[in-house]
């Protein structure tokens, strides 16, 4: 299974990208969490405010699907 | 309250505006947190716009660093308070609405205080901390709160009326591990502001918005938009779900 891991901010050098300027692909085989597919880069999620997948937010414990696009948000508290 | 002379003439443009309700927003009482890059412009709009009675609270002074963004001071407004000289711009900009001025750093101790017998709160703070106390009082007085974040390239813009939406706690309960220096160059945080005060005038004068229970976030480095919605999380420290 492959997904394709964007970040944007501090994350994304964090997560070494290599599709393009923002997003890392990651292949494994079966299914995964996002906790376990962060395990496999590895990226701290204290570093993560949260994670959508298709524009809806999830939690760690989400299997994303084949070729879906996970999207990392880092902390944004400036004013 | 009918429109003066004055008034039809100042808002003579705006009041055709699909949906415009003039005198709905003379009667909404508004507290803004925070009169930075996000606040200041944000305060701006609403008070062009005319909404009655605006409550501006900010602790801080100016300081050179921020006039990279903070445009609604100046050179001559240097270790002056912020709260103070907002409401001065303001009310030159529009002598026909009430502007307070609350030089005072919102805590636990005032929060309620200040935020009672408001219509909205719009969030112009610059920390995680003081939003998460400006949800609860959200939550505590059920004011909606119109949350607003930027950090380099980044900018979130979001709209939280618990019960009736999930609250700020359920995506973001704890502040971010360690502080830094946010880095912050002034048109995203002049952009988000007045989308805070565009999201805030649509509430104010027709009690929705299509931002309901949902967050927009700004990529302004590609120009991508993504809006991302969530649901109420059962262990929510403040709504509880």
């Amino acid at each position: 299974m492959k997904v394709f891991l964007k970040a944007g901010g501090q994350l994304r050098t964090m997560i070494k990208p290599d599709v393009d300027h923002y997003t890392r692909l990651v292949e494994f085989d079966g299914e995964k969490t996002l906790a376990e597919i962060l395990r496999l880069l590895p990226l701290d999620p204290a570093y993560i405010a949260f994670i959508y997948v298709e524009s809806k937010i999830r939690d760690l414990s989400y299997k994303p699907s084949d070729g879906q696009t996970i999207t990392l948000q880092p902390p944004v508290s400036g004013g | 309250m009918a429109l003066n002379d004055s008034e039809r003439e100042r808002y003579r443009r705006q009041l055709p505006v699909d949906g415009w309700n003039q005198e709905r927003l003379q009667n909404c009482k508004v507290l803004i947190v925070g009169l930075g890059g996000l606040g200041g412009i944000s305060a701006t709009y609403l008070a062009a716009a005319g909404v009655g009675h605006l409550r501006l609270c900010d602790s801080d002074k100016v300081e050179l660093s921020n006039l990279n963004r903070q445009i609604l001071y100046s050179i001559n407004n240097i270790d002056q308070s912020k709260a103070v000289q907002a409401r001065k711009r303001l009310a030159a900009l529009n002598p026909e609405i009430t502007i307070e001025a609350l030089a005072e750093r919102l805590t636990d101790k005032n929060a309620a205080e200040y935020a009672k017998g408001c219509d909205l709160i719009i969030d112009g703070l610059d920390n995680q901390e003081s939003r998460i106390l400006l949800n609860q009082i959200s939550f505590n007085l059920k004011i909606p709160f119109i949350y607003g974040a930027v950090d380099g390239w980044q900018g979130q813009i979001g709209y939280f009326s618990p019960p009736f939406t999930p609250c700020l706690s359920c995506i973001m309960p704890e502040p971010p591990p360690s502080e830094r220096t946010i880095p912050v160059f002034g048109a995203l945080p002049g952009m988000v502001g007045c989308m805070q005060a565009t999201i805030g005038l649509q509430y104010l004068m027709s009690g929705q918005t299509p931002l309901s229970g949902k967050m927009l976030i700004i990529n302004a480095d590609t120009f991508s938009f993504d809006t991302i919605s969530y649901d109420r999380n059962p262990s929510c420290p403040v709504c509880g779900g």
